[in-house]
């Protein structure tokens, strides 16, 4: 139950910053916040209370825990760090064409 | 007053949605533990089948190569975009450095950490880590020196052009991977039996290893051209503001 009130509380904090918010930075801030909310959730749903998935735990009589999600979850990450680098770049760019980053002040799009 | 009322609206619009995010994932059946499906299979088969100890490796170079593959291609799609957005000019000098204690520090440390990720890079198989984070650790080499050192000693260390060389090579090396298992079993990203010591040594678990070295490189490589490509460009700018 705590996960999905912390996934849902995550989201909403993610959608606000992604539309309510005008300035470039704090919107890419909002699409990770987003990311996270999806990777938290999938660990913590799929959490059993083993150990870390090794063979050798196992045999020990200690339960592991699910390697799948953990997987999937480095996956993930490694993207979302990507398409972050890549956003901030875009901002970069823009920042030095239009001398602004905030979407109220970026002029030259109706002309 | 108008900007407020849309914004009151757009907040009682993502509070509806959460709470409706809320109620729909608490009717999602519970987790069921690993007494059944893929998750059961991986567990009980994950070694003998490729010989890592590492089960998230084995899920991640063996099981799913495929999609590893197609996410150092992601990574290699935003690194050559970044590239080409923000370096049309390699300036060599863009940052000057830290004090002198801080150099001397970092250089005593930096070799240890080196030290340390190519221990997690290539005990991938064996113990917690692999080529994704021992990547990350191996590009915070390059970050620290241009923070610390400024970016000219990171230029004469390693140059963006052999970073680019030592991308390419570790995504090239696991296609080749890929395509030996073609021509050697008939299997795109096969399992190959090059190593084959005792389980839990450094020399098994097949080709994982080598796969484990080419992605360390590619993501170690991708992120300090990343970091430089960036740090260049905005320092650059300030400079030309502030003379």
């Amino acid at each position: 139950m705590i996960n999905n009130l912390v996934f849902s509380i995550l989201i909403f904090i993610g959608l606000y910053a992604i539309y309510i918010k005008r300035n470039m930075i704090k919107i890419v801030i909002g699409l990770s916040i987003l990311e996270s909310a999806v990777f938290f959730w999938v660990i913590a749903t799929n959490d059993n209370g083993g150990k870390l998935p090794f063979y050798q735990v196992a045999q020990n009589g200690i339960e592991m825990i699910d390697a799948l999600p953990q997987a999937l979850t480095l996956t993930g990450i490694v993207i979302g760090a990507s398409t972050t680098a890549l956003l901030l770049t875009f901002i970069i760019e823009l920042d030095k064409f239009t001398g602004t980053h905030n979407l109220d002040n970026l002029k030259g799009l109706d002309d | 007053m108008h900007k407020n009322f849309k914004k009151i609206a757009a907040v009682v619009v993502f509070i509806l949605m959460g709470i409706a995010f809320y109620e729909n994932f608490q009717l999602m059946p519970a987790y069921k533990g690993l007494g059944e499906g893929v998750s059961n299979y991986i567990i009980h088969n994950g070694l003998y089948d490729t010989g890592s100890l590492n089960l998230i490796t084995a899920v991640l170079y063996d099981y799913r190569a495929f999609d590893s593959l197609g996410e150092s291609t992601v990574i290699f799609g935003a690194v050559s975009g970044i590239v080409l957005i923000l370096s049309r000019k390699m300036l060599p000098v863009s940052s000057r450095g830290l004090s002198f204690i801080v150099k001397r520090t970092l250089g005593i440390i930096t070799p240890f950490i080196a030290l340390f990720s190519i221990y997690v890079i290539t005990h991938g198989h064996i113990s917690p880590g692999g080529g994704f984070q021992g990547g990350v650790i191996l590009a915070s080499i390059s970050i620290i020196f241009i923070v610390i050192y400024g970016s000219a000693f990171d230029y004469t260390m390693l140059s963006p052009d052999k970073k680019t060389f030592l991308e390419t090579s570790g995504a090239l090396t696991f296609l080749f991977i890929g395509f030996l298992g073609i021509a050697l079993d008939g299997v795109f990203l096969n399992n190959l039996n090059i190593f084959n010591g005792k389980i839990g040594s450094l020399f098994s678990g097949g080709s994982i290893p080598i796969i484990n070295i080419a992605i360390g490189l590619k993501v170690g490589a991708g992120l300090a051209i990343i970091f430089y490509s960036m740090i260049q460009k905005t320092l650059e700018r300030s400079w030309v503001n502030h003379d």
